[in-house]
């Protein structure tokens, strides 16, 4: 008697009825496909969720960040541009970090001709240039001779571009910041995206920005490590170091990338506990409704039962009969319920603009669960078929 | 072959105990064809459960083939019907939704016999009974003798050395009774030991001994040398 056997006695059995046996999937289906869709949302989610937080171009960024006490002991502490070049260079050297990308940013004037409009002006290294980049739908990019030389130039932003030139072509165009002249050679792409929105920003190379406003810290630095995996220790390191070189305690910083994705994970995961208790619920209704069903196939086969102990099934086979056919049940609804919840979560996905995530782990604890669910809800039948009087069977009208 | 030794069984009905068996001490040798009659409710049917391990004796001692199987397990008992006993009964027992040859098959699935040998030794079966043609139908498509036709066919079907029939003819018409019966002689001669359950004394005729039940207890036997077997 082996299991090939059960299964085709059981397909037989609920063909033999099969508008019960659909209705009985139907909580099966409901209950699997709502946790599958559930899982997969949140997992997508959370991908999402992660994937906005860390960086683009794998990026770590350097805070500065005195305590109450520093600043109470030094009151000039305070600094919005605390980043020297001998810091950057220092970073530069320490062997996790692959580039340092430094920039500084202040609103000022920018006027073209008689107008006159507040832009964000940000002046950036040459790092930023190769982790970042500036995406250009007029003109060109920086050079890396605009940056050596600190050249006169600047690329703006789309928004910049329509509030001053009224969407004309600035190429070529001088525009003033602090009455200095710098020459526009490229609009950047109108930015997309539902977090995203138009600012007048203007970019100029970092020795330009620097002449301009006159200062030469930087206030804004992000590491960018060789190895992603290196990025938290090369952050660490990189804190140490700054806070070494200004004898500061803990004023130099770096955000724990890896505490923040725990605690978006624990925040999805507990999201997905709580819609997914729901879901269970609804599984648990199925798997109830597949064990009434099963009891009543009991007893409607009494004397099947009856006829196969008299011919030599044991009760073992018996309950595997049983078991084998309530799993079966569950199985098959499980099945179409993972189709169907992973079409609903794809469906999402596709319009959250979040990765579809139907992981192969998904699918394997999909197919495992609705066999478990089968064999909790199918003992309690599949033992009272087994334990069934042969005699009293065979009587059985 | 069969050795029944002081058989006792009895149930439990609340306070009062119902003695069905009172001590039956009966033996039956290899290859004889036994007639078991008495009136209805004298213990014929219970005798025959325990006989084909369907049934446990309250006590007593049962020996197959020098086994002592009133101590076997559930599953060696298990074994014992699907090997070495044919059960046939007065209501048929087929399976409604199983055609006759997958009817016949339902022994050598428990017996994990490969699929391609079921079907034919199925087949086969069918054959010894005469019921080839109709291995495809179900068993609302048969008469009745068609239906107890394929049910000997399951006993016989895993080549047991006894046969067990209670009533077998209960439910069938005298001259389809009498068919049956021969079917159940032609397997005694083919060297099958044969043990039938009857009331009525035509059927009786057929084996070449009969024992007397009455209230759980043998009376008596008979022994018939020259029984008529019509070769027809
Ligand atoms: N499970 C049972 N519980 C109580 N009494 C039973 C049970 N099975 C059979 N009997 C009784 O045992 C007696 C013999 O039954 P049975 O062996 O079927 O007789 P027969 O086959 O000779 O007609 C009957 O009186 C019947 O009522
Ligand atoms: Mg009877």
């Amino acid at each position: 008697m082996n299991v090939i056997e059960n299964i085709k006695m059981a397909l037989s059995s609920l063909r033999a009825h099969k508008m019960r046996s659909i209705l009985t999937m139907l909580g099966i289906i409901i209950g699997v496909g709502s946790v599958i869709a559930v899982v997969a949302i949140g997992q997508g989610g959370e991908a999402m969720l992660k994937s906005q937080i860390v960086g683009e171009g794998n990026t770590i960024e350097l805070f500065y960040m005195p305590s109450e006490e520093e600043l109470q002991a030094n009151p000039n502490a305070w600094l919005v541009n605390p980043f020297t070049s001998e810091d950057i260079q220092a970073l530069e050297k320490i062997p996790e970090v692959s580039s340092v990308v430094a920039l500084s940013s202040e609103f000022a004037n920018a006027r073209y001709r008689e107008d006159v409009i507040d832009a964000s002006i940000t002046g950036i290294n040459q790092a930023y240039l190769d982790v970042n980049g500036l995406d250009v739908e007029q003109g060109r990019s920086f050079l890396p001779a605009d940056l050596l030389a600190g050249q006169r130039v600047a690329v703006v932003s789309h928004s910049f571009q329509e509030e001053l030139f009224d969407g004309k072509s600035p190429l070529g165009q001088i525009i003033y910041i602090f009455s200095q002249p710098v020459e526009v050679v490229g609009v950047l792409e109108e930015p997309t995206g539902i977090f995203s929105f138009g600012a007048n920003e203007v970019y100029l190379p970092w020795k330009t920005w620097r002449t301009i406003f006159g200062k030469s810290e930087y206030s804004q630095v992000m590491l960018q490590a060789e190895n992603a995996d290196d990025l938290q220790v090369a952050g660490e390191k990189a804190a140490d170091l700054l806070n070494r070189m200004h004898d500061t305690d803990e004023a130099y910083q770096v955000m724990n990338m890896e505490e923040i994705a725990a605690g978006i994970g624990q925040i999805t995961t507990i999201m997905t506990i709580i819609i997914g208790s729901i879901a269970g619920v609804s599984l648990l209704v199925g798997g109830i409704g597949v064990m009434n069903i099963m009891l009543v196939s009991v007893t409607e086969r009494t004397r099947e039962i009856g006829i196969r102990m008299s011919v030599g099934a044991t009760r073992g086979q018996i309950l595997f009969q049983f078991l084998v056919e309530s799993v079966t049940l569950t199985l098959i609804g499980g099945l179409i319920g993972m189709l169907l919840g992973g079409g609903a979560a794809s469906l999402v996905s596709y319009f959250a603009g979040w990765p579809p995530l139907i992981s192969l782990p998904v699918i394997i604890g999909g197919v495992l669960f609705s066999m478990i669910i089968g064999v909790v809800f199918g003992i309690l039948p599949a033992n009272k078929a087994s334990r069934l009087d042969p005699i009293e069977s065979l009587r059985y009208e | 072959m069969i050795k029944l030794a002081s058989i006792v069984k009895s149930y439990r009905i609340g306070k009062e105990q119902v003695d069905v068996l009172r001590g039956i001490d009966l033996q039956i040798k290899k290859g004889e064809f036994t007639a078991i009659m008495g009136p209805s409710g004298s213990g014929k049917s219970t005798l025959m459960n325990i006989i084909g391990c369907l049934d446990r004796p309250t006590s007593g001692e049962y020996f197959l083939n020098g086994e002592r199987v009133s101590e076997y397990d559930e599953v060696a008992l298990a074994r014992v019907r699907n090997r070495s006993l044919g059960f046939v009964f007065q209501q048929f027992q087929l399976l409604p939704r199983l055609n006759a040859w997958k009817n016949v098959e339902l022994p050598l699935i428990y017996a994990g016999v490969p699929r391609k040998e079921r079907e034919e030794r199925a087949m086969e079966a069918l054959h010894r009974v005469g019921l080839s043609d109709r291995a495809n139908h179900l068993p609302n498509e048969l008469s009745g003798g068609q239906k107890q036709r394929v049910a000997i066919a399951r006993a016989i079907v895993n080549q047991p050395k006894i046969i067990l029939a209670d009533e077998p003819t209960g439910a069938l018409d005298s001259k389809t009774s009498a068919q049956i019966m021969e079917l159940f002689a032609m397997l005694n001669q083919d060297g099958t030991t044969v043990v039938l359950v009857t009331h009525e004394q035509e059927i009786a005729d057929y084996a070449e001994r009969t024992v007397f039940v009455r209230d759980g207890k043998l009376i008596g036997e008979e022994e018939e040398a020259n029984r008529e077997v019509s070769e027809s």
